[in-house]
């Protein structure tokens, strides 16, 4: 039954976004709709009054949304949403977790796991909607591990290491104590995107093509 | 929204915005050039003091910088201490804490519209990128306008959470603002092609 539903939603979609392929290139109103509030969204994240999980431990959510951003708006998207918060704050508005903010933030120690977001959101993108079907969960929690965690850590430890004169295994280390939170973050995402799918699919904006139903693929008339 | 400008008109606000990031950001480059002994430690730290000593930042400014900044420190420090000696745990963190510091009188001394515009004039040579200026301009713009939505829906939800008895939960919390804000992207989309934003 549900299953049906989606069905049902997918062919609708299909006929109300006809012109939205993803093979479209440029961006249109909804796109830039799109990056801005997501954007916002990862800044909303960081505003005081932080989140705890599976009871007492404390996280800066802002990991959180660069996921989702990822998985929900795609590889370009989603990094350009990055982007145009990196830039705000950049400019000095005080949009990261604990309200830092300003060109102070790209040159302190966490400046590289910043821009591990971007590529991190685009990774995650890349991954969950690397085929044409509908995301599988497997494939989501994937995508949250490789571009939600390795990558940003890939970015991260390395200008880590550069700005405070560790060495990398010795940065490596020091930052193993954030792993537990982000994998906490990754499950989070994980669900939250899978829910998301059922519950309103077209957050995605995109059309999958059906497992089981082909007549799903076939070109449908125009909607009016 | 607050944005972490200060007004005032001593030398650092008088500066145009191009020339004081380029200052900084070579004040910053010299700072990290430094080597990981006492002396340079001393000379980071005085730079910084002479930085903010100019009228116009003050040394309250430079003393809630550094508050603001004392976990990333902190921890930058403990790591230092545990893997290197003193000497280098005290240089490495003054480095870290003071290039925060000097890069944070950009914003401090300037305002985020006038930034901003720097950076849109600095990004002209990337038109081979095929990036339109007024379109990222308005993204950046729609960003602003979008973040006191979010953090009220932020505020509606969790009002709603607690209500029902539930916790500071992410995973309850996620999924309500979720659709929310991507409703509110729908509309402000729908808003922007009525506009004739193509």
């Amino acid at each position: 039954m549900v299953q049906n539903t989606v069905q049902v939603n997918t062919v609708k979609e299909k006929l109300v976004r006809d012109d939205h392929g993803p093979q479209r290139r440029g961006l249109d109103a909804t796109d830039l709709a799109r990056v801005a509030v997501f954007a916002a969204l990862v800044a909303a994240l960081g505003l005081p009054g932080s989140f705890s999980v599976f009871g007492g431990v404390p996280i800066t959510a802002q990991t959180f949304g660069v996921m989702l951003a990822g998985a929900i708006l795609g590889p370009r998207l989603g990094a350009l949403s990055m982007v145009a918060l990196l830039a705000l704050t950049a400019a000095g508005l005080p949009l990261l977790a604990g309200g830092r903010g300003g060109i102070s933030v790209f040159v302190g120690p966490s400046a590289g796991y910043l821009i591990g977001w971007i590529a991190g959101a685009f990774v995650i993108g890349l991954i969950v909607h690397s085929s044409a079907r509908k995301p599988a969960a497997w494939r989501t929690a994937l995508a949250m591990l490789v571009g939600g965690v390795l990558v940003i850590y890939a970015f991260g430890i390395p200008v880590q290491s550069v700005v405070t004169r560790l060495s990398l295994a010795q940065t490596a280390m020091a930052s193993l104590v954030f792993i537990p939170g982000d994998l906490v973050k990754a499950v989070l995402a994980t669900l939250t995107v899978s829910t998301l799918l059922r519950a309103y699919p077209r957050a995605f904006r995109r059309t999958w093509r059906s497992s089981e139903r082909q007549e799903v693929d076939a070109p449908t008339p125009p909607a009016g | 929204m607050v944005t972490l400008y200060r007004p005032g008109d001593g030398p650092w606000h008088r500066l145009r915005p191009g020339r004081k990031t380029a200052l900084l950001l070579l004040l910053v480059l010299g700072i990290c050039l430094l080597p990981a002994t006492w002396w340079a430690a001393g000379v980071m730290a005085g730079v910084c003091l002479a930085c903010y000593a100019i009228p116009g930042a003050g040394m309250r400014e430079l003393g809630r910088q550094l508050v603001a900044t004392r976990w990333m420190v902190g921890v930058t420090l403990i790591g230092q201490l545990i893997f290197l000696g003193p000497e280098s745990a005290a240089a490495n963190t003054t480095r870290v804490a003071v290039a925060c510091a000097l890069a944070a009188l950009l914003a401090l001394t300037t305002p985020a519209t006038e930034l901003l515009e720097t950076f849109e004039r600095a990004m002209g040579p990337l038109t081979w990128l095929r990036l339109d200026p007024r379109r990222v301009a308005l993204t950046l713009a729609l960003t602003l306008s979008t973040l006191p939505v979010l953090a009220n829906l932020a505020r509606d939800v969790r009002e709603a959470q607690r209500a029902r008895g539930g916790g500071r939960s992410l995973r309850h919390f996620a999924m309500p603002f979720l659709v929310m804000a991507l409703k509110h992207a729908d509309e402000l989309g729908d808003a922007l092609t009525a506009r004739g934003v193509r």
